[in-house]
């Protein structure tokens, strides 16, 4: 009797473990930093959307942003932000990552990221996010380090000085699981 | 006989638990399997990478307009293993005219750029005639004994030269593309703000600097209202420079320590 039993709760552990589930993006914060020898600079946007489907024990997740939506307190900076990068041809900034399901839970997440900005697709391998889970509500935060060439991007000049390369990204994501 | 009907009681006993465990398990099974199959819907029924293919569309028109050849990595990523579960931008919400590309918006801020790069340089470079003619001015008035000089006549070719780069500075500032829908915040607000001080400046002094030499090679004193060239000269410089440093505000301090 308690064979059958085992048997029957092992056979439907996997069917039960399998069973997909979404994630969805509740708030963001995404600041960009450039650097010049006259200016700091920080663009940001808190208008990210995003999406997770977890199947398998696989979970990919999607986050995009309008290149518009950022703003570095300057509304002419940002008109040159969008031409250097292309923002009108390519308006949308999106990340793409996959996980093991079992990555949701621990304090720390290693992901890799693709990342399509300005018409171009750069991969980062195995950046290192925290997490914070309060309930159902998954806190994220972490920097990528992009710079201007990993995008083709040409560094712009202000008084004839380029900006420096660096363009690391700050990330700050509260996600939900439905 | 009691030994028998316990027997027959633990065999019934053991019956119904095996009968609530298997009917629990299908009830699992089932479950589970509908949970799954009616996510693999959910996701069939999602579209296939709007965004990519209207980038990839929008590449064309790019193209065709002419425009600078996007990079080979705007096309859709290889498909995956899992392709079928990626995730779209139109499963985020954003509608096909948020992710469509626009050529012709970005030619036009192109434009504007290029424009706005030549106002910032010849702007630059106007300081130094600017700065030599407020040098020059030294030279220029008289105090007594007035009549044609040669430190007014300086004073006067280096305004005029200061005037006339002025002018094409101002003309790739009005003459860059405005793009429609753009609320001016920040530091720009003080860099045009001030072109309501300068701009006249620019137009009033050489007036006022005119007059004032008419009068100084007549033999006479400036007076009346050309009297005013220098005071409104000095305005317009001061305003200038407020403009040049409002563009590039707020300037980082310790610049020379920058790596």
């Amino acid at each position: 009797m308690k064979r059958l039993f085992v048997i029957l709760a092992l056979s439907t552990l996997p069917c039960i473990a399998q069973s997909d589930s979404q994630w969805v993006l509740d708030s963001s914060t995404l600041s960009y930093h450039v650097s010049h020898p006259l200016h700091e600079v920080d663009g940001i946007s808190h208008a990210a959307l995003g999406k997770g489907v977890c199947h398998a024990g696989q979970c990919s997740f999607l986050v995009a942003a309008q290149v518009k939506s950022f703003f570095s307190g300057d509304s002419n900076r940002d008109l040159h932000m969008i031409q250097v990068t292309q923002g009108a041809q390519f308006p949308i900034v999106s990340v793409r990552l996959h996980l093991p399901e079992a990555a949701l839970s621990s304090p720390t997440i290693d992901c890799d990221l693709e990342i399509h900005f300005a018409g171009q697709t750069a991969n980062y391998q195995h950046l290192a996010f925290q997490q914070t889970v309060q309930g159902n509500v998954h806190r994220i935060t972490g920097t990528i380090p992009s710079t201007l060439t990993d995008f083709k991007i040409t560094p712009p000049s202000f008084f004839t000085v380029a900006l420096r390369n660096e363009m690391p990204v700050k990330v700050e994501l509260t996600w939900h699981s439905l | 006989m009691q030994k028998e009907d316990r027997k027959i009681m633990s065999f019934r006993k053991e019956q119904r638990t095996s009968t609530i465990v298997i009917s629990i398990a299908i009830l699992l099974i089932v479950m589970a399997s509908t949970l799954s199959s009616s996510a693999q819907s959910a996701d069939a029924s999602l579209p296939d990478a709007p965004a990519l293919k209207l980038l990839a569309s929008n590449t064309d028109q790019a193209q065709q307009n002419q425009a600078p050849p996007p990079a080979p990595s705007a096309n859709p990523p290889q498909p995956s293993s899992d392709s079928q579960k990626q995730l779209s931008l139109g499963d985020l919400g954003l509608t096909p005219d948020q992710v469509k590309g626009n050529a012709k918006g970005q030619a036009l801020l192109d434009k504007r750029t290029r424009m706005l790069k030549d106002h910032q340089r010849l702007g630059l470079l106007t300081t130094i005639p600017l700065a030599a003619t407020l040098f020059a001015s030294a030279g220029a008035p008289c105090n007594h004994n007035c009549g044609p000089s040669t430190g007014a006549d300086l004073h006067a070719a280096l305004g005029s030269v200061t005037v006339g780069m002025y002018a094409a500075t101002a003309y790739f500032a009005i003459a860059a593309p405005k793009i429609p829908g753009t609320e001016k915040k920040g530091a720009i607000r003080w860099h045009e703000a001030l072109a309501f001080i300068h701009g006249p400046g620019m137009v009033l002094t050489p007036i006022l600097g005119a007059m004032a030499l008419k009068q100084q090679n007549a033999g006479e004193k400036v007076h009346g209202i050309a009297a005013a060239h220098s005071a409104v000269a000095l305005t317009t410089a001061t305003a200038y420079g407020a403009s040049i440093i409002a563009v590039s505000w707020p300037i980082k301090i310790k610049f020379w320590e920058h790596k």
